[in-house]
């Protein structure tokens, strides 16, 4: 009985935390996402009538936009994350010399360290229409103000986060797996390339999901890299909340779209660990 | 007088009967080994008289009280456990001194103290090093002294010697013989080594399945083994299972083979096990063994099958008529004549070295 | 001949240039910005910088707007990283001793903000206060990064703990240390590195925030990062790219003291970013 007592003790600043900060909070959200909007007010009026307007409006086909442009650039970050980090990890987890080893792993996580500000404008500034390489990208034909180029300079600062973490949750699967299976599929006649497609990268479907997964939230989750690298033209969800909460103020759809995507969040995730299990043959 | 008392102790984790109505006394100043193979119960019943598990039933004495309630930092119970478990982020002198300095000796003593018990295990001079910068066999005499250092009542060694190499065990088996030995030191040693187990203890106790199989001195166990298990897990045998009697002071095996010995089963209508050790077994050539045969001697004829050379003893496994294999032992003495496969030879060993076992399968039918 | 030797040989080619490409890609933006910050030009010119100088660094400090965001952004660091480390250290600590079908419920529970985009954080927690607890900016913002940072500090205590060997308490019991002394000379001091790299990771992540930050500040309280998004979307110019650079030696020195304090390599070790 003590034992129970001291755990609870322990735990009591966490779950205080939580509640007050997260769980209660995002019960107000819930509550003020089936609140009426009037224009002109802050938020909505205390004892405004219950509605379910601020969702049905979503379906409108004007936000279902911004919902694809989300996922669909978050998806291609995160597929793109995953086959660059994949060679990478398995170099430094396998192949590369300690001192190698070391350096990476610090670059790698002094990336992830780094502020997401740096990296956006360090994108911008070499990437972006006024940025430095914008006179070469104009020479070879490139349209630096098209739409398509800010999709892919989006990409490009999604995946400065999304590479380093992926590399890292994949050096971890790679470390567990048994260097030896791979050997005995070369031993058997395999080539490299054969026994890496039919051995390794089966052996490590867990970790590619679980970084599919991180880079998949972070890339919906994105607030600071569409803000500036999509220069008002390409916003994501985060955006949208923000600027319903900030131009309009009209809170009850910013918390309707919030709600919205929590709950596609854990659907996500859901599936992606569904996935992860039944593709698992370890 | 008894050190500890363990009477009708038994634990049971979730269905699982771990110890079995298991009740021990050891006296002051002796060194009990306890054997036998994972999952017996040795290592629960160490932890019921260290004090991190209690038991279900039964009563636990130190010294004449029963210390059932008390947490293991009230007993004074010294532990030495496997992984040694000394205290990384401090010092020799300072993981000796923590029992000192959690049962209030007056902090003028602990100096002296640790350096007597460093003296003990002889490692003066390792008063200022970190355990990751000591050797295995350093970093257990060090977990020795720091259990030693509180003067407890009952010394509890859990697999000494598992962690070190062949030749650092022997030695450090004679040092810790000593040092238990100077200190008067009541032990009990937990192995599933049996080599361990006999070398270390005055006496052995067997324990299978949460029960006490056996308790005797290294050589009776060896010797008079009282079951089967006993007898297969203690030293090495050779086995001619399923042998049923044949007249008086005989039995047949499976294979034919007629078996002379000298130990009787009380009940001669069952079937029996016999068994014969390797060191027993004397092999000569056919001719001389014809000699040899009487009523007090075995001989069985078959081919040599393996010789594997081992240093000191050389290990002869012998093909019997049918399906038997024996296992031989002899000295590697200068001029005994060598074997090699696919000889022929003759087994010989005598009836009063053949112990006999109730066959428990026979029982069934 | 497509032989299995040539598809190897052309295996480690493509190995060799998607880390050669990706090593440019990810560290070339940086690089630039590195050098761009001391350019002593006074607008953004093609690279490289035909003369350098140290005067955005000069401007930078000057400024009273980032300076005073900087200021509060260290304060609210520091006031994070405390709160969040010593409240994940315990509940790490409580997650420890249960039992393993409980311990991985709550472990994801406890990480879940971690996937939880910084703009919902923000905006509940503006409206929870806004309709119930009227506070001050700093205690808002502390409150916004206490739900970021505990995560963190959470995952490395553990990951620090799963090193101590329970022999190691019992042993202590054992010798006569009862629960609380064994816990305080001997779970605690070995767990400390695991709760520094927390702390480091809580540091970090606090000073970088911005999602959050945005939502609850207001215009006399603010962070750096919020201040310097503002300087973004207004007057892209070179300050930024001093700001910048203080940043990235903040990260170095960070990174160093993470090294020093858990060994970068048992960072990635063990699953620290299991989703």
């Amino acid at each position: 009985m003590r034992a129970v007592g001291s755990r609870i003790l322990l735990l009591l600043p966490v779950v205080a935390v939580f509640v007050l900060f997260l769980a209660l909070p995002m019960l107000t959200v819930l509550n003020e996402s089936f609140r009426t909007f009037e224009p002109g007010r802050i938020g909505s009026v205390a004892g405004a009538p219950l509605t379910t307007n601020n969702y049905t409006e979503l379906i409108h086909q004007a936000y279902f936009r911004y919902f694809a442009q989300t996922y669909l650039l978050a998806l291609c970050a995160s597929l793109l994350a995953i086959i660059f980090a994949f060679p990478i990890s398995y170099y430094i987890a396998r192949l590369a010399p300690p001192w190698m080893r070391k350096a990476s792993v610090s670059a790698i996580i002094g990336l992830m360290f780094l502020s997401a500000l740096v990296r956006v404008y360090s994108i911008q500034l070499t990437f972006g229409s006024a940025g430095i390489l914008s006179p070469i990208m104009s020479a070879v034909g490139v349209n630096t103000n098209g739409r398509t180029y800010i999709y892919v300079v989006i990409v490009a600062g999604l995946l400065h986060y999304a590479i380093p973490m992926s590399i890292l949750i994949l050096i971890g699967a790679i470390q567990n797996l048994n260097p030896r299976l791979t050997e005995a599929a070369q031993s058997l006649g395999a080539s490299a390339l054969t026994s890496h497609l039919t051995i390794t990268i089966p052996l490590c479907i867990r970790g590619l999901v679980s970084a599919f997964l991180v880079s998949m939230t972070l890339g919906i989750s994105a607030f600071v890299i569409p803000w500036i690298l999509g220069r008002g033209r390409v916003l994501f969800i985060s955006n949208l909340v923000y600027s319903r909460f900030s131009e309009v103020a009209n809170y009850p759809s910013g918390a309707a779209i919030s709600i919205v995507m929590m709950v596609l969040s854990i659907l996500l995730i859901y599936v992606m660990s569904r996935l992860a299990t039944s593709l698992d043959r370890t | 007088m008894n050190i500890l008392e363990l009477i009708d102790v038994s634990k049971n984790f979730g269905g699982f009967t771990a110890v079995d109505s298991v009740s021990l006394e050891i006296e002051k100043g002796r060194v009990i080994s306890l054997l036998g193979p994972s999952g017996c119960g040795k290592t629960t019943t160490l932890r019921i008289i260290a004090g991190f598990t209690s038991p279900d039933v039964g009563t636990v004495r130190i010294s004449g009280n029963d210390v059932g309630r008390l947490k293991p930092y009230e007993r004074n119970v010294g532990l030495l456990f496997q992984d040694y478990a000394l205290f990384p982020h401090m010092t020799v002198t300072q993981n000796v001194a923590y029992g000192l300095r959690h049962r209030r000796t007056p902090a003028s003593a602990i100096p002296s103290r640790v350096k007597q018990m460093l003296s003990l295990v002889r490692l003066d001079g390792m008063e200022a090093r970190y355990p990751h910068q000591l050797s295995g066999g350093q970093q257990q005499r060090v977990a020795l002294a720091r259990a030693l250092a509180t003067d407890p009542q009952i010394i509890l060694l859990d697999e000494p010697l598992s962690a070190l190499d062949a030749k650092l065990r022997l030695e450090l088996r004679i040092e810790l013989k000593e040092i238990l030995r100077s200190v008067g030191a009541t032990t009990i040693v937990v192995t599933h080594d049996q080599e361990e187990a006999l070398s270390l203890g005055d006496e052995v106790v067997v324990m299978r399945a949460g029960k006490i199989v056996q308790r005797g001195t290294p050589t009776q166990v060896y010797e008079a083994p009282a079951d089967k298990f006993v007898a297969e897990f203690v030293g090495r045998s050779n086995w001619f299972l399923g042998s049923r009697p044949k007249g008086l002071g005989s039995y047949v095996t499976g294979d034919g083979l007629e078996i002379r010995a000298a130990s009787e089963l009380p009940n001669r209508q069952i079937g029996a096990d016999l068994c014969v050790r390797p060191e027993n077994i004397e092999l000569v050539d056919n001719a001389t063994a014809k000699t040899a045969v009487d009523r007090e001697r075995n001989a069985l004829s078959g081919i040599v099958l393996d010789v594997a050379p081992l240093g000191a003893d050389v290990h002869v496994v012998v093909q019997l008529a049918g399906k038997t294999r024996l296992l031989a032992v002899r000295k590697n003495v200068r001029g005994t004549p060598g074997l090699v496969p696919g000889q022929p030879v003759c087994a010989l060993f005598s009836a009063s070295d053949v112990l006999v076992f109730h066959d428990q399968n026979a029982e069934v039918r | 001949m497509i032989t299995k030797r040539n598809t190897d040989a052309l295996l480690a080619f493509f190995v060799a240039a998607v880390i050669a490409i990706t090593a440019v890609f990810l560290l070339f933006p940086v690089i630039v910005t590195a050098f761009i910050a001391f350019d002593a030009r006074e607008y953004i010119g093609p690279f490289p910088p035909t003369a350098l100088s140290p005067k955005w660094f000069g401007r930078l400090f000057h400024d009273p707007y980032l300076w005073s965001g900087f200021k509060t952004s260290v304060l609210l660091a520091i006031a994070a990283t405390i709160l969040a480390a010593a409240i994940g250290a315990l509940g790490a600590l409580g997650i420890s001793r249960m039992s393993p079908q409980w311990r991985d419920l709550v472990t994801t529970t406890f990480l879940s903000p971690l996937v939880l985009p910084g703009v919902i954080v923000g905006f509940a927690l503006l409206m929870f206060f806004s309709a119930f607890i009227p506070l001050p900016v700093l205690p808002k913002l502390i409150a916004g990064h206490l739900v970021i940072t505990i995560p963190y500090t959470i995952r490395m205590t553990l990951i620090g703990l799963t090193g101590i060997k329970e022999t190691l308490r019992e042993a202590a019991l054992n010798l006569g240390a009862n629960e609380r002394q064994a816990f305080f000379t001997i779970t605690l001091p070995l767990a400390k590195n695991g709760i520094a790299a927390g702390a480091i990771f809580a540091f970090a992540f606090s000073m970088d925030d911005v999602a959050t930050s945005l939502f609850l500040s207001d215009f006399n309280t603010y962070t750096f990062p919020v201040a310097l998004i503002s300087l973004m979307r207004s007057k892209f110019d070179l300050t930024i790219a001093a700001a910048a650079v203080v940043l990235m030696a903040l990260t170095v020195v960070l990174l160093f003291v993470l090294d020093r304090v858990l060994g970068l390599e048992r960072v990635i070790g063990q699953d620290l970013y299991r989703a």
